[in-house]
């Protein structure tokens, strides 16, 4: 290959810009089909199968060097650690057995009244392996994907509250999009009123916003906002931020609200995907899903009604 | 000087006048090698709130090898190297695809002139370049319709500042570094 430099009398192979001419319109055509027709999902996901182990290989000795560290706690402290937990987890176990009974309680209301059970959740612990160098959305890659039956649009949280939505699922691994991403909008409601809105990224790693924000809305700051589930993607009441700053119309007419997310949003490794639980469905979804269209047509409680159907559209998504 | 005394010593032979030291051809491996190596430093978990600075290694010795192996890296190896840091990245199919392969077609262009420069020269004459595929990649995305974070131009820089210790240390793996010793001594 490498002594083939003897300059031929007629030239046969393409010319260089030929050929970069040619390179260069087969990317933007991948970068058509990709951008507008979303037809690569399948070339993707097999090319981050091939690609998963290595940045698996890569992230361990980090993971090691964690483990290691951990290894060299002083006994006291750990003991003091466990003394809390242990404190801390009868406390969680009481306030559990309180939201079982809730849980059992609203189950049995919203049967009663003809709406729809809410899908229960199951939580699949993940760890990040990368953190994608992608300039144009906030996005960490994680060790579930399709094998471990993640689904593309599931939220992700942490111990604090929203994080994410997985956004590509690939064989062994999965895109998550953090709520600081600018193409992120997570749809919620401010605890204090019920009042819905949607708070957006803004690509920084500390801040999001509430870009159209009504000139008279009742946001103050200091207001927590929370997932409203109105989508029927998130379940609700997830803690997504608090209210830092509201910012009254400049050149728009609209205000704008500052918020910090709750969540560690690009700060630490692990994190939950709530994925949809099958099992309760198997009891309880012939019952809603002939109770849904009866509640509409009887015009009960339109809201909720109009909340169930978005739900479903959501879910159908 | 070193140079000269070796000539001295092996002055038995005087039929064919005694040049510098050659560096050795590219081997396959040592290329191939030093590319994954640089999609795996790109692939490390670094920290969220230093990614646009992180530099761009594959590109880093997509040039070198565009310089000095250019019949093995060449508008092809750009290519499914760009898909792969795509796929990698979760960004559109193509983008850095193209800026990779406009890069080395650059490169190919260019690659007679940098040979002759040493690595501070060449990172100099290459910045323009680092820089200039990173907003290529950002405008692209632009074009499509996605909003870039422009402080991802500031990666160009950082590419081009690994370009000297890069070079230095790709030189000295291919023998290089000891060819240009014995003819500058």
């Amino acid at each position: 290959m490498s002594q083939a430099s003897h300059a031929p009398m007629f030239v046969r192979e393409m010319g260089a810009s030929a050929r970069f001419a040619l390179y260069a319109l087969a990317c933007l055509v991948l970068a058509v089909l990709d951008a507008r027709y979303d037809a690569l999902s399948l070339v993707r996901s097999g090319l981050n199968a091939v690609i998963h182990p290595a940045q698996q290989g890569v992230a361990w000795p980090f993971e090691f060097l964690n483990e290691a560290a951990g290894f060299f706690v002083v006994h006291g402290e750990l003991k003091q650690d466990n003394a809390r937990l242990v404190q801390e987890r009868g406390l969680l176990q009481a306030r559990l057995q309180d939201y079982e009974a809730l849980k059992a309680e609203n189950e049995r209301l919203r049967t009663l009244s003809g709406l729809p059970v809410p899908a229960g959740t199951r939580r699949l612990p993940a760890e990040i392996v990368q953190t994608a160098a992608n300039p144009f959305s906030r996005r960490v890659i994680v060790n579930r994907g399709s094998m471990h039956g993640v689904v593309a649009g599931r939220p992700v949280v942490d111990e604090n509250g929203l994080v994410g939505q997985v956004i590509r699922v690939h064989p062994w691994s999965s895109e998550v999009a953090l709520i600081t991403d600018r193409g992120q909008a997570s749809p919620v409601v401010v605890t204090r009123n019920g009042l819905r809105l949607l708070v957006s990224g803004m690509g920084s790693d500390s801040l999001l916003e509430v870009r159209y924000l009504d000139m008279h809305a009742d946001v103050k700051d200091g207001d927590e906002l929370v997932t409203s589930g109105v989508d029927g993607v998130y379940p609700p009441g997830l803690p997504v931020a608090r209210v830092m700053k509201t910012e009254p119309p400049r050149l728009t007419p609209f205000a704008r609200a500052l918020c910090q997310p709750l969540s560690g949003v690009g700060r630490h490794r692990h994190m939950v995907i709530l994925l949809a639980d099958s099992t309760p469905p198997a009891g309880h979804a012939p019952a809603p899903q002939a109770a849904t269209p009866s509640a509409a047509a009887r015009g009960a409680a339109p809201a909720q009604a109009g909340a169930a159907a978005a739900g479903e559209t959501g879910r159908a998504r | 000087m070193n140079g000269g005394t070796q000539n001295g010593a092996r002055g038995s032979k005087p039929l064919i006048p005694q040049g510098q030291v050659l560096a050795r051809p590219a081997s396959r491996g040592l290329v191939y090698g030093s590319l994954l190596g640089g999609f795996l430093l790109t692939a490390l978990p670094w920290p969220q709130t230093a990614l646009w600075l992180v530099p761009d290694f594959v590109l880093v010795a997509l040039v070198y090898w565009n310089i000095h192996a250019p019949r093995m890296a060449n508008l092809g190896l750009a290519f499914v190297l760009g898909l792969a840091v795509d796929a990698a990245h979760g960004v559109l199919f193509g983008l850095h695809a193209l800026a990779y392969c406009s890069a080395t077609f650059v490169v190919l262009m260019l690659r007679r002139r940098l040979e002759n420069f040493g690595p501070s020269g060449q990172a100099l004459q290459l910045a323009w370049l680092f820089l200039a595929q990173e907003a290529l990649v950002l405008i692209l995305g632009l074009a499509f319709g996605r909003e870039p974070d422009w402080r991802y131009l500031a990666a160009g820089a950082v590419t081009a500042m690994l370009w000297w210790p890069a070079s230095a240390l790709l030189d000295r793996l291919t023998g290089r570094a000891a060819a240009a010793d014995a003819e500058g001594g």
